[in-house]
């Protein structure tokens, strides 16, 4: 739980957030020049003018009327700037280390974590924007921090080198339980891996709530990036080189079939992404089509995200719900409705191995 | 932008220098203030300007060996003469042996030391002295410190100045505990006073000789050095406090160097 | 070809030089750095103050130095009363060269620490480091060459300096004698065949200590570039 009440001061208006935020992701989300950064920069100490109050899990880092200011070093809190902020004199392995805590045994996990064993020589000016953002990720990390504050991490990068950082982001949400505020644009992401999110705007908060709610109100416009929506764990079964297909089957034993990819062994632990948009959706059960993919779900939820409608699925033998995006137009024409059954089919092809 | 270069390339041409009714002189740093009031009943009575440049003896006949553009050398030495007469520049007739000086040790004028003898010397820190390796004013104080038998006591304390009234300054100042001067330096300053007075026979002949530039053509400066050898000049010194060499001036009439029709007077 | 007293004073120079460089080290960093780092008011009245031994002429500077360590002045008197001397000895040499050669140090080292993202030092705190250890471990590091080169630059100004010297410490021989000082000396008396040969002492000392700053800062660099 971390606990705001801060007032930053900043050319222009100044930032004012109170907020409660429960849960271990937390997106912020709003426009260019609503706070955002601001934000975080309070939260991890380096706005020396900040007023007011944040404490973190029972840690205060601010308290103005106690008299309480923890020095940025003390908060042991992880920033990962929006551009990695790699010291360009140090190794990656030398970015990692610099404030680990814990030991080579939490330097290490964070290394593993983000897979960074290939790039540990290379200095920051020759690896990719994607390399670069997951040795500041593993940085954080090794410090053992008590939150970690993400500033658009997938800001510059591109889908495909989203696609192939984002499950890093969920491991550590998953497997290091640490408290992460994430700063996105990006809808795909909010939905994939926040349990709350904060709307700010004009250096205010907006709205706070859960993301589905949030993000579906038609009075927050906020674009509807590309992403990615969905985001499964499984493992490789087997390939099927003259069908030209692999098969995974999914965490909570879900099958799915996939393009070829001979590359993972089977047995190979695999991250899958499927767009809400590539999933769809029928009112009755689908015989002779081309996609691989169908599965019998229960509609949870219908929520209008921007000029499209987002439904929220429940299978059986998925521990996470499937997102699928359609128009409003084929919601009324299939007559899809909370409650109601429904058949969601991927072709192979829409499903991309991470 | 024409003019602005005109402009420019004339302000380079302005003559720098007096006009040639102009005496330059360069002079002990010990003669400054007399020399002025030479200078300027010189300047009264002849409507010509007189440039003085004061320092040690030394380094303004290295100035003149070096090129400098002086009509007369007042040194306080007969070597730093010899040098430039060794140049070329000055001939040896034209030089006149005019004055002497006598050496004192000063004192800060607040402070109680007492010297009676130049023994007593060997209790201070610092003793300033115009440089002794070749300063008219060092020389001379080394040379009788030397014939003391005390130089090689003595010469770890001594701080050598550039000329004469810097180490006067040194005393003035407190910085040095004592200094070896002129008498005439001495008695221009009232924040120092006279601890010692070096006895004449005990002390080095101290001769100041004058010299019109061989190359120096201006009526002017023979008339400029007339008037310092002469009556006028003369008083002058003696009320500053310097010693006339005998002899000096009357036996030298200071002829123009390129009148060489007019014999000796 | 070089006589006894010559290499002392070769010696005697480059020790006053390298002690005035060091001594300035410290403030003179710390100066550039709260330069570079923070604009309030009367910044610019710093800086230009700061600036001054660069522009003044230095006998005017070294003018200061004795007006304000003589026995009338408040600090003059201070040290008299300890039994402190610096007037006519080497620590006024030290202290003629440390503060022309200060401005030059501060200048370089500011520009460098400018050119370091703050950012950088702002996430170095997040990481666990207070400031002095962010300075050390970030800022430093990467503002090294500005440094270097300004700490060589003001070695070579200290080794060169004279007029504010000579004032403040006078030209004693085997005390306060450097070797600008002396090249000043062995004209003074004619030996202009002396000063020739410590003139082109100290051209030498001034082309190595360059021609070292220059090698060290390329074969760094080149070692980081691997």
């Amino acid at each position: 739980m971390i606990e705001i009440r801060v007032e930053v001061p900043l050319a222009g208006s100044d930032l004012r957030v109170e907020a409660q935020l429960p849960t271990a992701v937390t997106a912020v989300m709003g426009p260019s020049g609503a706070g955002k950064t601001s934000l975080l920069e309070a939260i991890a100490g380096l706005r020396p003018r900040a007023r007011g109050r944040i404490a973190c899990d029972g840690a205060v880092f601010l308290d103005t009327g106690q008299g309480v200011r923890v020095a940025p070093e003390d908060r042991r809190v992880g920033y990962v700037p929006q551009d990695a902020g790699l010291f360009p004199h140090l190794t990656a392995l030398g970015n990692v280390q610099f404030g680990a805590r814990g030991g080579a045994d939490r330097v290490e996990t964070a290394i593993e974590t983000l897979g960074l064993r290939p790039l540990l020589s290379r200095h920051p000016r020759s690896l990719s924007g994607g390399e670069k953002q997951r040795v500041a990720l593993a940085r954080a990390l090794a410090t053992s921090p008590r939150v970690l504050l993400l500033d658009e991490p997938l800001g510059a990068l591109d889908v495909e080198l989203k696609e192939r950082v984002l499950p890093y982001l969920v491991r550590i949400r998953d497997e290091w339980k640490v408290p992460m505020l994430y700063v996105t644009h990006n809808v795909g992401e909010a939905l994939a891996l926040a349990g709350h999110v904060l709307l700010l705007r004009g250096r205010r908060v907006e709205a706070q709530g859960r993301p589905l709610d949030l993000l579906s109100s038609p009075a927050l416009s906020l674009e509807a990036e590309a992403g990615i929506e969905n985001l499964f764990r499984g493992r490789i079964l087997g390939h099927d080189a003259a069908g030209g297909v692999s098969r995974v089957e999914l965490e909570g034993g879900l099958p799915l079939t996939v393009p070829l990819a001979p590359a993972h062994p089977p047995g190979a632990q695999v991250t899958v992404a499927i767009r809400a948009e590539d999933v769809l959706v029928s009112s009755g059960p689908v015989k002779g089509l081309s996609a691989r993919n169908v599965y019998e779900a229960r509609v949870e939820a219908l929520e209008r995200t921007g000029v499209d409608v987002t439904l929220r699925c429940a299978l059986p033998n998925a521990p996470s719900p499937w997102l699928a995006r359609v128009t409003p137009a084929a919601v009324e024409a299939l007559g899809l409705q909370v409650g109601q059954t429904a058949w969601l089919a991927v072709k192979s092809h829409s499903v991309r191995l991470i | 932008m024409r003019a602005l270069l005109l402009a420019l390339l004339s302000l380079l041409s302005v003559p720098r220098t007096g006009s040639t009714d102009d005496v330059t002189v360069f002079a002990a740093a010990s003669l400054a203030e007399a020399l002025e009031e030479v200078a300027r009943g010189y300047e009264q009575a002849s409507g010509n300007k007189v440039i003085l440049n004061v320092g040690g003896s030394n380094d303004l006949a290295r100035q003149i060996v070096a090129g400098a553009a002086a009509d007369l050398f007042f040194s306080a030495d007969r070597a730093q003469m010899d040098l430039v007469e060794t140049a070329g520049l000055v001939r040896p007739a034209d030089r006149v042996e005019l004055l002497s000086n006598v050496l004192v040790v000063v004192v800060p004028a607040a402070a109680a030391t007492r010297i009676a003898s130049p023994r007593d010397l060997t209790h201070l820190r610092r003793i300033a002295v115009a440089d002794p390796e070749a300063v008219p004013a060092g020389v001379y104080a080394r040379s009788y410190l030397e014939t003391a038998g005390l130089w090689a006591v003595l010469q770890p304390r001594v701080i050598p100045t550039l000329n004469v009234r810097a180490a006067l300054a040194a005393v003035e100042s407190g910085n040095a505990d004592a200094g070896i001067v002129y008498r005439t330096d001495a008695a221009l300053s009232r924040r120092v006073r006279i601890a010692f007075t070096v006895p004449r026979e005990q002390g080095p002949k101290i001769v100041y000789v004058l010299a019109p530039l061989a190359s120096s053509r201006k009526p002017a400066t023979i008339e400029l050095a007339r008037r310092l050898a002469g009556p006028e000049g003369r008083s002058v010194f003696e009320k500053h406090g310097f010693v006339i060499e005998p002899g000096g001036a009357a036996s030298h009439p200071l002829e123009p160097p390129l009148a060489s029709s007019a014999a000796a007077k | 070809m070089l006589r006894g007293d010559e290499a002392e004073v070769v010696l005697f120079t480059l020790e006053v030089a390298a002690l005035a460089t060091l001594l300035i080290l410290p403030p003179g960093l710390a100066a550039a750095l709260a330069l570079a780092r923070y604009r309030g008011p009367g910044q610019g009245a710093i800086e230009t103050v700061l600036s001054l031994p660069l522009i003044l002429p230095p006998t005017a500077v070294g003018l200061v130095l004795l007006e304000v360590l003589s026995r009338n002045a408040p600090l003059g008197s201070w040290l008299a009363g300890r039994g402190v001397e610096i007037v006519f000895t080497w620590k006024a040499v030290v202290l003629a060269m440390a503060v022309m050669s200060f401005p030059l140090l501060v200048r370089s080292a500011r520009t460098a620490f400018e050119e370091v993202d703050s950012r950088l030092v702002g996430l170095a705190r997040t990481l666990g480091c207070g400031p002095a250890a962010a300075f050390f471990r970030v800022t430093l590091p990467l503002a090294w060459r500005g440094v270097l080169a300004g700490t060589v630059l003001a070695f070579a100004r200290a080794l060169g300096e004279f007029g504010a010297t000579v004032m403040v410490a006078g030209n004693i021989p085997g005390r306060t004698r450097t070797l600008a000082l002396a090249i000043f000396h062995d004209n003074q008396v004619g030996r202009d065949d002396r000063a020739a040969v410590l003139a082109g002492i100290t051209a030498l000392l001034a082309f190595a200590a360059l021609w070292t700053t220059e090698l060290l800062t390329r074969r760094l660099a080149r070692r980081a570039e691997e």
